[in-house]
């Protein structure tokens, strides 16, 4: 053995695969088996409690193609309050729902979409990704990643449970991530133990969904070329 | 979960009756225990015993009806928030102020409210933080900003947004100036400003008090201004929170054997209407950077 903690063998882990010249599902497939041989219980935890929101049919009801995406006003990481609709008067939008900068997947995540931005905006289009956690650890995850774009703070996850995307941390779930140094409780200010289920929605200017990829697994996140042929088709 | 699903859950958690949730949720009851039972399997479990007369909260339950209602209330929230900020209007805003609380540090969320509804009207008060309480009790105030309440009012919400490390603060030619730090001891045969206005002050009392240390005379000031003022013409030295504001004549210096910390909290009250620019303040305090803002207010980070 290495000596190292678990934690700090993840977060060697998530920066090689954060850096790795691939594809964003590759990096974060190679996260998943990464974590898989580290923490086999965890794994375990993780697979029966995404198998319990799939049979749930968790973010089944949220806004899909053709059905308008919710307005919100919400804070950034720096106390602006930014809207749907000043981000839709400048062109469409890629929306992403994210669980917070603690989670590795997210931070792999953020730091693939900082690197898409500019084939966004050549689009006239923008990206702006929310999570339920404060503004010092969003701006923590945007220095991270290198984004260009705002990070917003949805309290108490409400716009996730208003669009259909919340969901309660299941009680082992909650006890293996507290003991993996995970305290969300901390980062949302919040004891609710509420989290979004990751989603992306590609908003066209009219406030229509154009596009939206959403999984339980919080493995998998919208690909970049389905992003970006959403995009296309404005 | 879906909105209505909790929507409906909080309703028969509250009537323990489901046709009469049903009613008040304007649905059939087949679509309510339909709704309900999708939601117990998300959650992996029974929320209700459905006996004929007697329904009731399972464990489970009674343990996510709280969480459920804080979470459907930032639904509820960000809902009519987004939605008023669609139709724009004027929006009043009555906030009270404990004289503890520095406006320094609330100007960036002030700007982003006032960027994003140019037509809030705000209205302060600043007063002793049971004027605070009272305002905000009585509706005269929609938000209230202090340190920790006295009054044990069970519909008062409340929020800690940040907490603050007490030190001593100094004049830069007082003889503990140089100091790195300081301890209770060296407070003794200082001339102590007190200030009966803090709400951690009977606190800081205390703890001299079980320190056995003699303390010369003190004196009591009226507000941190005033406190300020005296401690620049060095007529005395003062405990104050480490993110009262720096001056060039003052020096903040930390109390190793002072365990004492002073929280600042938003407090609303449960139950109450928020208006759109109080939802929105809501959410910029409490999401609000603090540990960033301290420190830019402090020049050092604080601890949080």
């Amino acid at each position: 053995m290495s000596g190292m903690s678990i934690a700090e063998e993840l977060e060697r882990c998530t920066n090689r695969c954060r850096n790795m010249d691939a594809p964003l599902a590759a990096r974060l497939e190679a996260l998943a088996v990464d974590v898989a041989s580290l923490a086999p219980d965890f794994t375990e935890i993780v697979e029966r409690m995404i198998a319990r929101l799939r049979t749930a049919e968790v973010g089944q009801s949220a806004p899909q193609r053709g059905e308008p995406m919710p307005p919100f006003l919400l804070p950034d990481q720096a106390s602006r309050l930014i809207s749907l609709d000043s981000l839709l008067a400048e062109g469409p939008v890629v929306l992403s729902v994210n669980r917070g900068g603690w989670c590795p997947y997210c931070r792999i995540n953020a730091d693939a979409l900082a690197q898409l931005s500019p084939k966004v905006a050549a689009r006239h289009a923008r990206i702006v990704a929310i999570t339920p956690d404060l503004a010092q650890f969003n701006a923590e995850l945007r220095a991270d990643s290198k984004a260009d774009f705002p990070i917003l703070t949805d309290l108490d996850n409400g716009y996730a449970l208003e669009v259909g995307v919340a969901f309660k941390v299941p009680e082992e779930k909650r006890k293996a991530m507290t003991a993996a140094g995970w305290d969300i409780s901390h980062s949302q200010a919040s004891d609710a133990w509420v989290l979004p289920i990751p989603a992306t929605f590609v908003v066209g200017r009219d406030g229509i969904v154009l596009e939206r990829f959403i999984d339980p697994d919080y493995r998998k996140r919208a690909t970049h070329e389905a992003i970006m042929a959403a995009l296309s088709s404005t | 979960m879906e909105m209505h699903q909790v929507r409906y859950f909080l309703a028969v958690a509250r009537t323990l009756n489901f046709t009469q949730a049903a009613d008040e949720c304007n649905v059939s009851q087949p679509s309510l225990s339909r709704a309900i039972i999708k939601l117990e399997e998300e959650l992996g479990g029974d929320l209700f015993r459905r006996e004929r007369s007697l329904t009731h909260l399972t464990e489970l339950g009674r343990m996510m009806q709280p969480l459920l209602q804080q979470t459907y209330d930032a639904a509820v929230s960000a809902k009519m928030l987004a939605t008023s900020y669609r139709k724009g209007g004027v929006a009043p805003l009555r906030l009270a102020l404990s004289s503890t609380v520095d406006m320094r540090l609330l100007i960036q969320p002030l700007a982003g409210l006032m960027e994003a509804l140019p037509g809030v009207e705000l209205k302060f008060f600043r007063g002793s933080a049971p004027d605070v309480a009272s305002q905000v009790k009585a509706g005269d105030f929609e938000l209230g900003l202090a340190g920790p309440l006295e009054e044990d009012w069970d519909r008062f919400k409340s929020w800690v947004l940040f907490t603050c490390p007490l030190h001593l603060i100094v004049h830069r030619t007082h003889r503990l100036a140089n100091s790195e730090s300081v301890m209770l001891r060296d407070l003794v045969d200082e001339r102590l400003l007190g200030r009966p206005y803090c709400e951690v002050s009977s606190r800081f009392s205390e703890i001299l008090a079980q320190s056995n240390l003699r303390q010369a005379p003190g004196d009591l000031l009226a507000s941190d201004a005033d406190t300020l003022e005296m401690i620049r013409a060095n007529l005395g030295i003062s405990i104050m929170p480490a993110a009262t504001q720096r001056h060039e004549d003052l020096k903040s210096l930390p109390i190793t054997d002072l365990d004492l910390e002073a929280p600042t909290l938003l407090y609303s009250v449960a139950g109450r209407q928020h208006s759109p620019a109080a939802a929105a303040l809501i959410q910029l305090v409490r999401s609000a950077n603090w540990k960033q803002l301290l420190a830019a207010n402090e020049g050092t980070a604080p601890s949080l």
